[in-house]
This record gives C-alpha cells, structure tokens and sequence, in this order.
C-alpha cells in the first residue's frame, strides 16, 4: 500500500477513535509548472508542489467537512479530535450520511488515461521554447498592429486518493498541459482589443503546434478590430464553440439537485417535458479516453456512467447527488457533469453562416448571470455582423437577453466544431429570432 | 489552470451557494498558536528569523535581480450555514505557507511551500531565482519593521470564538427572515469568519506583519407568489469584529433580504436600447470598479494594454467627478494596513475634478513609472505574487440631491443592486448585472426591473457622468471579490446616487415595440 494510503487508513482510523460514525478522507497532491513570455523574455516563472487532506465527518447525525495541509501524524491526530467535537455542536441532519455501497459498485474497467507519463520528461527549456514560439508566431502574425503578446505554457500533475469508512476507495492520477497566447492590439482611439487562443489536452504531445496557437491568438485579436455598437435588431445569432459553455452554464445549473430542492429552479417539476427544441440533446460521458472531466467516479464515489440528460428537447434526467437525492425523496443519478456533450450537427460554421444570409456570429461574452428561478438571462457580447453570408462588421457593447425556457427552443442548428479544448464539448450553436441590443 | 482569459470579473453574490465547495473546519492544533500576539507570530510559532528570512532573500538573489521578498501566511477560515431551518453543516480550513518572489526589471520568478522549514523555504528561493542569471546581489542584513496605522483592530480573535456562539446568529436570520413574510418558502443562512496573519520581508530591509480579519453573515431567501419562486441574498460584513454581528444588524440583514426577494414578483426585464442609467448608492459602485478601476491597474498600462495607458494627465470627465481607491477606511472590505509586498496602505486618487490622475502601482510598475508604490500590490495567498488590485474603489459625493437626479430623467433605468460584473479592459468595454432596479418615468421611479447586463465604454462612460448627488454611501459587505488572473481579492465599492447619461440596457424587446 503507498504512503499516502495508508496516510488515508491513518485517517479514517483517528476519527473512528476520536468518535466519529463514519469518516471520508481525501488526500490530494498536485505539482505545477507555469512559464509566462512577454517580449521575447521569460515574464513570469513559477514553480510548487502542493498537497491538501480533506475531512468529512459523520457523528451523530450531525456533518463537517474540513482541510488542513499539516499532515503530521500528531498534529492530524489533534485537527480530527477537534473536528469530531466541533461537528457535535451542530445541529442534527437526518438526510447527512455516506451513500450507500451499491452506488460504489460497477465502476467501468477502462483505462482513461488522464495521465501521461511523457509528463515526468518535460524540461525546463521545452516549456521555455515553446512559450517563445508561441509569443514569437503571435507577434509575426499581428504584425504592426500587436502592442503587447503574452504567451503562457502551463503543466501539472495531480494525484488523489480517496477512502470511506463504508468501504470506498478512489484512486486518479491525472495530467494537464496548457499552452496560451493572447494579443492587444491598436484600434480606432482609444481602443485596444485583446484577443486569445489556447489549447489544453492531457498530454503535451497531443497539442497543435505552437506556432498555429500564437498565429490563431493574433487572427482572434484582429476580428475584434473596428468593434461598434449596431442598432438594437431581432435576428439569428451563431454562439461559437469555445464560449457556448457561457450560456448553457445558466440551464445547467438549473438542473442540480440543490437547486430543485432549495427551490431555485426554473426546470422544477419539467421532467419529461419539452425544454428546447428537437435539436437540444445533452450527454454526460465520463468515459471519454483522455477527456477533461473523464472519471470512473464521481464526488460521492458513485460509479460513472453515461447519460442522457436532455434528449430532442425533453429533459430526461437532474444532475442529483446522494444528499440531494435523500432530501428530496428520489433517486440519486450524479451530482455534477463530467464531459458535457451536445451533440455536433454536420456543417461547418461558414456554410450555415451563407444559409442563413444575416445575423450575428457571437464570439464573446462580457459579463452577464441568469436567474435560476426564473431562466431570465441577460448578457453582454462581442462577435461579428454576417451580411449574404460573409463577415462584415465587428460588433462590440452589445447584449442578448432571454428566458433559458424560450431560448432552448429558438435553437436552430448545431455546426460540426466541437471545442474539445474543455470538458463541456460543445459546437457553435444557431438561434433564430434573437433580441441583440445595441443602440 | 488560471482563467483562460484575462479578462477581469467581480461577483458580489451570497456565498451559501458555493461554500459547500470551498469549505471546512478549525483545527485544535492552530487554535492554540493562533492566540499568539499579532506580532512576532511566524517567529515564536514556527522559528522564522531573521536570519533564515536573510538566508532565503540571499538565496532568491543569487543569480542576481533587482529585489526579492517572501510573504509568509497563516489564514484559518471557517463557515457554518443553515439551511431548511437547522445549523446543520460547517466547514473550516487551515492554510500555511510561504512564498519567496525574485524580481528582475520587470519579470518575476517565483516558488512557494506548505512546509516552514529551512530546507524547503531555501528551494523556493531556489525556484524564484531562475528568472535571473547573472552575478548574486545581496539582500539587506537586517530587516526594519514597518509601522502601520490599524484599520481593523481585534478585539477578540475569531480563533477564540466557540462555533456555539455562531449558531444562534445564523438560527435568528432565519428566524427573522421568515417571520417577515409569509411569501418566505426557503432561507439560506451563512456566518463566516477569516483571520490571516501575514509577514512580509525584503530584500531591501523591511519586515512588515499583518493580521486581516474578514467576516460576513449572509442570507439568501426564496419567496413563492402564485407558483413562482424569486430569490434574493444579502449581506453585512467586511473586517469587522465579531461584535459586529449583533442584534440590529440581523434585523437589517433580515429586512434587506425579504424586501429584494419580495418586489421582484412586481419586476420585469425593461426593454432593450440605450437609455439613461441612475445609479443609486451603494454597491452600484461596481460601476466604478469595473469602467475605471481595472483599467487603472498599473500591470495593463505599462504593457500597454489597457484602454487608459495614454491617458494620464488628460480630462476624462466633468469636473465635478472624484474617484478614489483606498485601503484606509476603517472596517472596509479592501482596506490593507500594509500590501502584500509590505507598501503602506494609503488612498489614491484615480480622478480629480475630472483629470485621470494616478494608476493603480505596485512595486514593479512604481518602478516603470519612477513613482511611489500606491500599495495596491495584492495577493491571494502564498501560492501568488502580487499585481496591481483594488481596494475600495469610489466616487466621491457631489452636490445634486439623488431626487435632482431622478427627477432629470424622462425616460430610464435606476439602479438599486448589482450582482456581478466584468471588463474588457483593452476595448474598456464593460457591463454589470442588474438584479434590481426600477424605470424612471417622467422623473419618477416606477415598474420595479430586474435581470439586466448593462453594457458601457469605460471612457466614453465617465464622460457621460453629468450629475453627481450627494448622498456617498459605501457597501457594507464582506463578499465582494474581484478576480483578475486567477486570484480572487476581497474588495469594496461605493457610489453616490450619479446619473450616466447613456448605457445600453440588454432587455428583451426593442424600445418601445
């Protein structure tokens, strides 16, 4: 047994003594590398290991959750003694307990492969190459206009290991590397857009070459040159792939347990009902090899599983987690997404773009929220005017303002970009008869 | 990761939501060092000297560099929240660490550790010192410590208060919430408490230590009315002591919460266009915070990537209007007795009668400039170095009456509360949320509105600025947290009622349709 489990069984042991009924302990190490560029010199250069036991504590019907990095056997034993007796001071939850051992069962025997041991063979001098080719292809590509470039490589290892007293037990390494690079420009005025790309995957050999991110980081930059505040119109709007995640965020969130059961939900009592139109679909796969939000469990150790979410616009499943699922009196299906996938459609951005003729191709959003009560959202954008199909005019300070109930069913068509560079994988998405506000 | 983009956000919202997520419990351990003297803490309790903190500079400046600091933390946070009307959950943490930062010119290495032992204090030196590599330069043999003024005195530490005497506050919201009206279907309630201890040395000779209170008791209701649900959260809080958190201020608590939740079943989604905006006072100051305040930031102006990087000395608006960033009102949620890189804390004017006066400075860009830090070099923790952050970030009272203001208007939005909001800070684009507000009339408040992005130019905003009221009220909460590049800092705001004289409004249907 490693270290660090028998750190967990050490754990587990120590609450049981100090009194507690039922004790879950994970430990999590984490080892990051971050290289910033600016200006054909290293910017920022940062470096650590970190590491983190997480406590929860079942005593009397009552529940605490608690951190500490001091993993000292004498100072553990003290922080659990305290944590026991603290938690008695609080009030009883009947719904509060670890879930029951069935749901830990059945946990898929594939290989995810969220870890990529080429990680362990990343130097120094590739992350400082790459984020000079990163800078130096985003500076050729802006040209005259490039005022500052910043590129950005990021790694990390992260290692987890998790127990219960009813007889879970969790293991993940995983790996991330990142590669950025962002451009401001020289606009009309005052005005200096910045615009970014980056790409993300579990291994460093799987991402695109550095060179097209930094050329993508300026192209991105330009397209928001000349941004103006067009007159308030109802008309189609295309949502890109990379920022569709931003509106979706507001529906899904309506979907939680939490918010079902606290009653700050507008999909309340909606099972079964039609959410969106036929071309809503909602997968959670947590089974994709090398995905982002890949697991085998979930944060109850619940064995994952793929599901339908929302299905041709009718909404089959909440995201419902054990406590949730106690509270309210159902069945628990999983407390939060892992991959999220809307399914791509079959044509390219451009080609919806042409039949559709005019609308608004969004490629950014600025502030906003929406009300999980009610579904009404309102946010800010940026993207592009198409005219007979083509890109005409950048649009900046403008605003699109809906209900999540109404706005799922003006959903359209779905492009075949899927953005892979995130767990929630979606493509660009086309709503008809949008209000975009402006002047 | 850090955010993918740079973009900067504030969110204001009520924490119960996400404190499941983030939080825990005390641990008896630190309890017991916690109650040391707020001086001398890191020393007595974990044998940090002066020697070693010389040995580390030494070593973070031995490839050579310009300056180099560490920042040793200590922060134990709790949270207990009630929900369906029990105290039934609590979570605490202990964080402990340091971080040693070598600066060269303008770039910065840096290297941090969980563990206060020599050993491992001198490899994040090491680590720090990779961003040079040129002759050693040698820190300063001894260390002078700073004085500073005492924004937010203890009384009693929040380490030595028992979670039983928590309990019954977050019991009495709740109380209170639902004894208000009948409407009241769900109440959320959350006491928090934070207590940081920080000590900073450089290489330059200066020992600065700190000890930051933040706490807050926060509510979130929800009302039905014929089958709809609203929600709305409050809360009061900042630095202050546990005092503070005393019968008058649950009942105003109570009463805020129960109002915001019950008028939006009278509210809509206004219609969409530019219009004129009212802000009323108060947290409407994120306007403030997100129109000048990032843009003022020191980092984005010496690369040139903020909208405001020519605009030094120029007129940016009328000459009534005053903008301030400070770290010096007492109690206030951004107020710092020292920064994070041991810079005094003191107050800035952003502008003055309507002249773009100062950046937002930290040391590295103090330096660009040839100016005094303004000590707005913030940090998250040890796990960050710092960069330029607000603290609390206002206008300064005018002499219109907010009725004067109001009553100027035909036709418009005002502005009661903000949620959130963000900024584009090379465009200077911004927008906040609207989670209540009302139309302006013929001069008078009308329809309650609600669920609005607002969207402004940040320049072309404070030139709009044409009436300034009186009535300067800053936010008396303790939630309010600005990210920028992946650090959250606790911030706050404030506005006189002010009129701006056109925003876009993102509603749901044309003007007048």
């Amino acid at each position: 047994m490693s270290k660090e489990m028998n750190l967990c069984e050490f754990v587990l042991e120590t609450a049981k003594i100090a009194g507690a009924d039922d004790c879950r302990v994970a430990f999590s190490k984490n080892r990051f590398v971050e290289v910033q560029y600016r200006q054909h010199k290293p910017e920022t250069v940062k470096e650590a290991a970190t590491l983190g036991v997480d406590i929860d504590i079942y005593v009397n019907g009552r529940y605490s959750s608690q951190s500490t990095a001091d993993v000292r056997t004498e100072a553990l034993q003290a922080f659990i003694a305290n944590a026991v007796e603290t938690t008695k001071l609080l009030e009883e939850d009947a719904y509060r307990s670890l879930p029951d051992p069935s749901y830990y069962r059945g946990r898929a025997a594939i290989d995810l492969q969220l870890f990529d041991a080429g990680y362990e063979k990343i130097t120094p001098e590739l992350r400082h190459s790459m984020a000079k080719e990163l800078e130096a292809a985003c500076l050729d590509a802006g040209g005259d206009k490039a005022i500052s470039v910043t590129s950005q490589v990021y790694d990390e290892f992260q290692e987890e290991k998790i127990l219960t007293t009813n007889g879970f037990a969790g293991e993940t390494q995983s790996t991330v590397c990142f590669a950025f690079a962002e451009m401001t420009a020289q606009d009309e005025g005052d005005r200096r857009p910045n615009g970014y790309h980056y790409a993300v995957d579990r291994s460093l050999k799987k991402l695109p070459d550095c060179r097209e991110i930094g050329k993508k980081a300026a192209a991105r930059t330009m397209e928001l040159m000349g941004g103006k505040k067009l007159p308030t119109e109802t008309l189609p709007v295309i949502i890109e792939n990379r920022v569709a995640a931003n509106v979706l965020n507001g529906f899904v969130s309506a979907m939680s347990g939490n918010a079902l059961q606290q009653k700050r939900s507008f999909l309340l009592d909606k099972k079964g009902a039609h959410v969106g139109s036929d071309l809503f679909t909602l997968i959670d796969d947590p089974h994709i090899i090398g995905g982002l939000g890949s697991r085998l469990y979930d944060g109850d150790g619940f064995a994952t599983k793929k599901r339908t979410m929302i299905e041709n616009g009718v909404l089959q499943e909440y995201f419902i987690d054990w406590y949730r699922s106690r509270k309210l009196g159902v069945q628990p299906t999983t407390g939060g997404t892992s991959n999220l996938i809307l399914p791509p459609g079959k044509r390219s951005v451009q080609e919806i773009m042409r039949d559709l003729g005019r609308g608004i191709l969004i490629n950014g959003f600025i502030g906003g929220n929406s009300n999980s009560n009610t579904g009404d959202f309102s946010i800010g954008i940026t993207g592009t005017l198409f005219e007979n199909g083509e890109l005409t005019q950048a649009v900046a300070e403008m605003n699109i303002a809906d209900n999540h109930l109404e706005f799922w069913k003006k959903l359209a068509d779905l492009a075949n970009d899927s953005w892979t560079y995130s767990s929630w994988r979606m493509p660009s998405l086309v709503f008809m008869d949008v209000v975009v506000s402006g002047v | 990761m850090r955010s993918m983009s740079r973009r900067s956000f504030l969110n204001t919202s009520v924490a119960v939501g996400s404190a499941a997520a983030i939080s825990r419990i005390i641990p008896g351990a630190w309890v017991q060092s916690a109650r040391a003297a707020t001086l001398g803490f890191f020393e007595s309790e974990f044998g940090m000297s002066d020697e070693l903190c010389k040995k580390a500079l030494d070593k973070a400046l031995s490839k050579g560099g310009d300056f180099a600091d560490i920042y040793f933390e200590h922060t134990i946070s709790n949270w207990v929240s009630l929900e369906d009307g029990k105290v039934d959950r609590a979570y605490g943490s202990v964080d402990l660490g340091v971080g040693i930062r070598t600066v060269k010119g303008e770039q910065t290495g840096y290297g941090f550790t969980q563990e206060l032992t020599e050993e491992s204090i001198l490899a994040a030196a090491a680590t720090a010192a990779t961003i040079a590599d040129g002759a050693p330069t040698a820190a300063a043999k001894s260390f002078l410590r700073l004085e500073t003024e005492n924004y937010y005195p203890l009384e009693t530490l929040f380490s030595d208060i028992s979670l039983a005497a928590k309990l019954p506050l977050v019991k009495s919201v709740n109380e209170k919430c639902f004894s208000l009206s009948n409407l009241i279907i769900k109440v959320n309630a959350t006491m928090h408490d934070q207590q940081k201890r920080i000590m900073i040395v450089t290489s330059d000779g200066s020992k600065a230590q700190d000890l930051i209170p933040r706490s807050y008791l926060s509510a979130s209701v929800v009302a039905e009315k014929d089958g709809r649900q609203e929600r709305a959260g409050w809360n009061f809080g900042g630095r202050q002591e546990f005092s503070y958190f005393n019968a008058a201020v649950i009942d105003r608590l109570a009463e805020e919460v129960v109002r915001r939740a019950v008028i939006l079943f009278e509210a809509e989604q206004p219609p969409a266009g530019e219009m004129p905006v009212v802000l009323g006072p108060g947290v409407t100051g994120i306007l403030l915070h997100e129109a000048i305040g990032h843009g003022m930031e020191a980092d984005f102006n010496r690369k040139g990537i903020s909208t405001y990087s020519t605009m030094i000395g120029k007129k940016v608006a009328e000459p009534f209007v005053n903008i301030i960033d400070e770290g010096i009102t007492p109690r206030q949620l951004g107020s710092v007795n020292v920064d994070d890189e041991g810079v005094p804390g003191q107050a800035t004017m952003l502008v003055e009668n309507g002249i773009l006066t100062s950046y937002l400075h930290d040391r590295i860009s103090a330096k660009h400039y040839g100016v005094k830090p303004t000590g707005n070099g913030r940090r998250q923790s040890y796990q960050h170095y710092p960069i330029p952050r607000m603290r609390n970030t206002y206008m300064l009272a005018g002499k219109s009456t907010p009725e004067e203001v109001i009553k100027s208007v035909k036709k418009g939005i005002y502005v009661e509360d903000i949620s959130n909001g963000q900024v584009k800070i090379g465009e200077g684009d911004f927008a906040f949320y609207v989670s209540q507000g009302k139309m302006i009339e013929e001069g008078a408040l009308t329809r309650p509105v609600k669920d609005i992005n607002i969207m402004g130019n940040g320049p072309k905003m404070l030139q709009n600025v044409t009436m300034v009221a009186n009535d300067l009220k800053l936010h008396e909460g303790g939630t309010g947290a600005c990210g920028k590049d992946g650090q959250s800092m606790p911030v706050s705001f404030g506005l006189p009622t002010c009129l701006v004289k056109s925003m876009t409004v993102g509603g749901v249907q044309k003007q007048g349709a």
